[in-house]
């Protein structure tokens, strides 16, 4: 529990921001959803998004590779500005999708292709990488997750956690700037979502950016540097991990916390 | 009996024959319908207005028209615009025409039953929408489609005896020419309907399996 405890910011302040929104608003017909969000990140940092449910919180992480499109603002990932009032060119759009790598609640890996094709295509299709170049990558990757013995097999053949962190494999295999993480565990076992959050601390340790849309407080809490709190579309409070969840400063979100924290 | 055996064996071969060129005729009307019918399937999507009413008129006409109607189209009604087909040609023209109007309509509710997530997993990787076509979305909806076009390819051997009418040799027109040669209509018509049983009910019984198979694995 001692490492957990860190002294100060993990991620130096002078660190460049490698994702920046600005005024991002979504609608869906008169529903607005996400209401004027602001926010950046540097690199290497882990922010946790928490909130209730229908806050906005998976509609966020979806603007942020363009799954949906804004209805407005503008979001900069890794010096590529996407602007909602802006007609997006093809290029534009692989280029911002090229730089994030998501993971979702269900997994959705492909169930007609092997776990290990499943890393391997993308790298290909995507990248233009050799077939032998992205299989070697996959295998790493695999290694890495601690699936190595699972590469021949079919996703069905995989425990939920397993299927998972071949997700995450997936889409670290691209080598993208930002990881986007929508609820990876929320259709797993406890214990099973371990072995997902283990993988998931390994990476933030190892550097990665990542933004992690979670019911997990006891994660957001020790491995993100960062939570949003969002509530009704809008970020109702922001700050160091610790601080935001032990001393949350509105009503709305003491109500939030004690709710989630009891359970 | 021993007669109508002896009957059979001599003319097993004739009728063999025809059943060679029904099983010709299916395959290669499936061979060019199904991929067309694929390519009715994706593009009744597609953008264009144009393209869309297009296939729309494709499909509609070659499922509201009977199969019989076609063939006597192809092998009749062409010549009058300057096109003649064989046969074999007509039979195969107009079967396609069928093949790809049906099966676009089994590979289209295929294609839908592909979970919105896989779409949204391929688009967040940054595959390409042909990519995502090709890789994702018609292998798993051809999967899905799969005992449905193998039921529809027992149901085209059968509509493939409509080519009698345009005097195609197939199986049903050699037990037919058979029959006036020798007043037997019975039992070589008893004979045909084996060798279509033979292959339909084997056929039917894999369309169960695969179905069986395929909601084991969903
Ligand atoms: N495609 C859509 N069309 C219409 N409304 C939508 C759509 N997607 C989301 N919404 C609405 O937007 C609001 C926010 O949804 P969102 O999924 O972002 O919430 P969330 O914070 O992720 O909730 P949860 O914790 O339940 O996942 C909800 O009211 C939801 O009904
Ligand atoms: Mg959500």
């Amino acid at each position: 529990m001692i490492a957990e405890i860190q002294a100060g910011p993990r991620v130096p302040e002078a660190a460049p921001n490698i994702l920046e929104v600005r005024n991002l608003r979504k609608s869906f017909g008169v529903h607005e959803v996400l209401k004027n969000i602001n926010f950046a990140m540097r690199k290497g940092e882990v922010v946790a998004v928490i909130g209730p449910s229908g806050s906005g919180k998976s509609t966020l992480l979806r603007c942020l590779n363009q799954l949906e499109p804004a209805s407005g603002g503008e979001i900069t990932i890794d010096g590529l500005t996407i602007r909602a009032d802006h007609q997006l060119r093809r290029a534009e759009l692989m280029g911002l999708r090229r730089k994030a790598g998501m993971v979702f609640q269900s997994f959705n890996l492909f169930p007609h292709l092997s776990v290990l094709r499943n890393i391997s295509l993308p790298q290909e299709r995507v990248l233009g990488r050799s077939r032998a170049e992205a299989e070697k990558r996959a295998h790493a990757l695999l290694e890495r997750v601690g699936l190595a013995d699972k590469a021949s097999q079919y996703p069905a053949r995989c425990s939920g956690g397993q299927q998972q962190r071949i997700a995450i494999a997936r889409a670290l295999a691209l080598d993208p700037q930002v990881m986007l993480f929508d609820e990876p565990t929320s259709a797993l076992d406890p214990e099973v979502g371990l072995e997902v959050l283990a993988v998931m601390k390994e990476l933030a340790e190892g550097g990665m950016t990542m933004v992690v849309v979670t019911h997990e407080m006891h994660f957001a809490e020790t491995v993100s540097d960062r939570v949003l709190l969002m509530a009704d579309g809008h970020i109702l409070e922001e700050g160091p991990s610790a601080e935001v969840m032990r001393n949350p400063k509105s009503e709305r979100a003491q109500r939030f916390l004690k709710a989630v924290m009891n359970r | 009996m021993s007669d109508i055996l002896s009957f059979w064996g001599t003319y097993l071969p004739q009728i063999l024959d025809g059943l060679g060129i029904s099983l010709k005729v299916t395959g290669a009307s499936l061979a060019i319908g199904i991929p067309a019918g694929l390519a009715l399937a994706l593009m009744v999507q597609a953008k264009s207005r144009f393209l869309r009413w297009f296939c729309l008129a494709v499909v509609e006409i070659g499922r509201g028209a009977p199969a019989l109607i076609l063939l006597q189209f192809a092998y009749f009604g062409l010549p009058n615009v300057g096109v003649s087909l064989t046969s074999f040609a007509a039979a195969v023209a107009a079967l396609s025409w069928s093949t790809a109007a049906y099966t676009s309509e089994i590979i289209r509710a295929g294609l839908q039953a592909v979970p919105r997530g896989q779409i949204e997993a391929s688009d967040a990787l940054g595959l390409s929408f042909a990519d995502q076509l090709r890789f994702v979305l018609v292998p798993q909806g051809l999967r899905v489609a799969a005992p449905a076009l193998l039921g529809f390819a027992v149901l085209m051997l059968q509509a493939s005896s409509l080519a009698f009418t345009i005097a195609l040799p197939e199986l049903l027109s050699q037990a037919y020419i058979i029959g006036t040669t020798t007043f037997r209509y019975m039992p070589i018509l008893c004979l045909a309907g084996l060798l279509y049983a033979c292959i339909c009910i084997p056929a039917t019984l894999l369309v169960g399996w695969f179905e069986r198979r395929l909601a084991r694995h969903a």
